[in-house]
């Protein structure tokens, strides 16, 4: 009876009108929430625009771009014999995209950044995201004017890899810490503290040959395959500008 | 109006947090810091909402798909309990003691998530002990000052 009359003085329909406030708050924070924060972002970057990093680092980016550019071209030189057809390159057609991180956040349940450009600059989820060094991550949702970067030690981050010259191919999982974990999908693995990681020629999701990280101590008796700890070359948690493609 | 200029501080924490002010890279938890205040002088059922509210604002503001919603409300209708109580809750430690069990609890609700999706953060104990640490260590300071604010405006404690 006490339960029953409870119930009917919770559900009560004045009560439930007279607290509209609260439910328009909660409905507006909702919406919040499945956009994604996209308005408050925008106003974010809008609102620290003054305090963005200086362009210094801009054209130090882009000398270490072309710097990069010719490592690259040498490498692809010396694999030129066993180069297969690369689909996924051909695709990522169209120029660098070079954005301001805004706000950063590399410690914690998540790791991501957030970029000053956006969807008006040509920005699309899911591109690949650079830093002098080699890649960072991927877009994981865009707003007309900033960015979010799913960065590689995140742990919801999964990107193929392959050791250079075509030696294993593995799996990046994300794990919190700042040394990403190389599961490698054979057995038979011939893998060394040292060795280079290039993103997969057989990954749809981001671009080829983007040079990963350095293979730092290996796992030869993991199960069910080896496993590696990757220290990254790109420094995210120093760099003020990337590239996005 | 305070509350949406509370609010809109609240917003500016949780997007560039001050980095001097961080322990082994974590920040505090901001959220826990606003919402304890606001639900020990408004109730359980104000508690609740504001944690629903806030949980929205958080996960909005943050690019994984982890929630804080569940445990947010719950620690606001919780904390909207102490209402009732009759000590001088600004005053001692037990802001703090509330404050660390929150974030505990909220960091443990992350956790759950993450081992119900089948993810592996290796860096976990290290993330909660830091950010629990350094939120009870602030929160005496910061939510007694709010607590205070608080029950001047509220109708409550008008006399």
């Amino acid at each position: 009876m006490a339960r029953g009359n409870n119930l009917k003085r919770l559900l009560n329909l004045r009560l439930l009108l007279a607290s509209w406030p609260w439910l328009l708050v909660i409905t507006a924070f909702a919406l919040l929430r499945l956009s994604k924060g996209a308005l408050l972002l925008d106003l974010y970057a809008q609102v620290s625009r003054p305090f963005w990093p200086g362009s210094a680092q801009r054209e130090w980016l882009q000398k270490a771009q072309r710097l990069e550019d010719q490592q690259r071209l040498a490498l692809l030189e010396a694999q030129l014999s066993n180069q297969q057809l690369d689909l996924s390159l051909r695709q990522q057609q169209g120029p660098w995209v070079t954005a301001a991180v805004i706000s950063r956040n590399m410690q914690g349940w998540w790791q991501d950044l957030l970029l000053g450009a956006g969807a008006l600059q040509g920005i699309r989820p899911g591109a690949a995201v650079t830093a002098p060094g080699g890649l960072l991550g991927r877009i994981s949702s865009v707003t007309p004017s900033t960015a979010r970067v799913l960065l590689l030690t995140d742990p919801s981050s999964r990107v193929a890899v392959e050791l250079q010259g075509n030696r294993g191919k593995g799996l990046l999982v994300g794990d919190g810490t700042s040394r990403p974990r190389l599961e490698f999908l054979e057995k038979d693995v011939e893998v060394l503290p040292g060795d280079v990681v290039i993103t997969s020629a057989a990954s749809t999701v981001v671009p080829a040959n983007l040079i990963v990280g350095v293979v730092q101590q290996v796992n030869l008796d993991a199960l069910p395959a080896p496993e590696a700890l990757l220290q990254l070359t790109a420094p995210a948690g120093a760099v003020d500008w990337v590239r996005v493609r | 109006m305070a509350l949406f200029a509370s609010g809109l501080v609240l917003l500016c924490l949780l997007l560039a947090s001050p980095g001097w002010l961080q322990l082994a890279g974590m920040s505090p938890a901001w959220a826990v810091l606003w919402l304890l205040p606001w639900s020990v002088v408004e109730g359980p059922l104000a508690g609740a909402l504001a944690g629903i509210a806030v949980g929205l604002l958080f996960d909005a503001l943050q690019g994984s798909n982890l929630t804080s919603v569940p445990m947010l409300a719950l620690l606001g209708f919780w904390w909207g309990q102490f209402l009732a109580a009759r000590r001088p809750l600004e005053r001692s430690t037990t802001l703090g003691l509330l404050a660390l069990i929150g974030t505990l609890m909220l960091n443990g609700s992350y956790a759950l998530q993450l081992h119900l999706r089948g993810e592996v953060n290796a860096a976990a104990w290290h993330i909660t002990f830091a950010q629990t640490l350094l939120t009870a260590l602030v929160a005496p300071l910061f939510c007694s000052l709010q607590v205070l604010f608080w029950r001047r405006i509220s109708s409550r404690y008008e006399r």
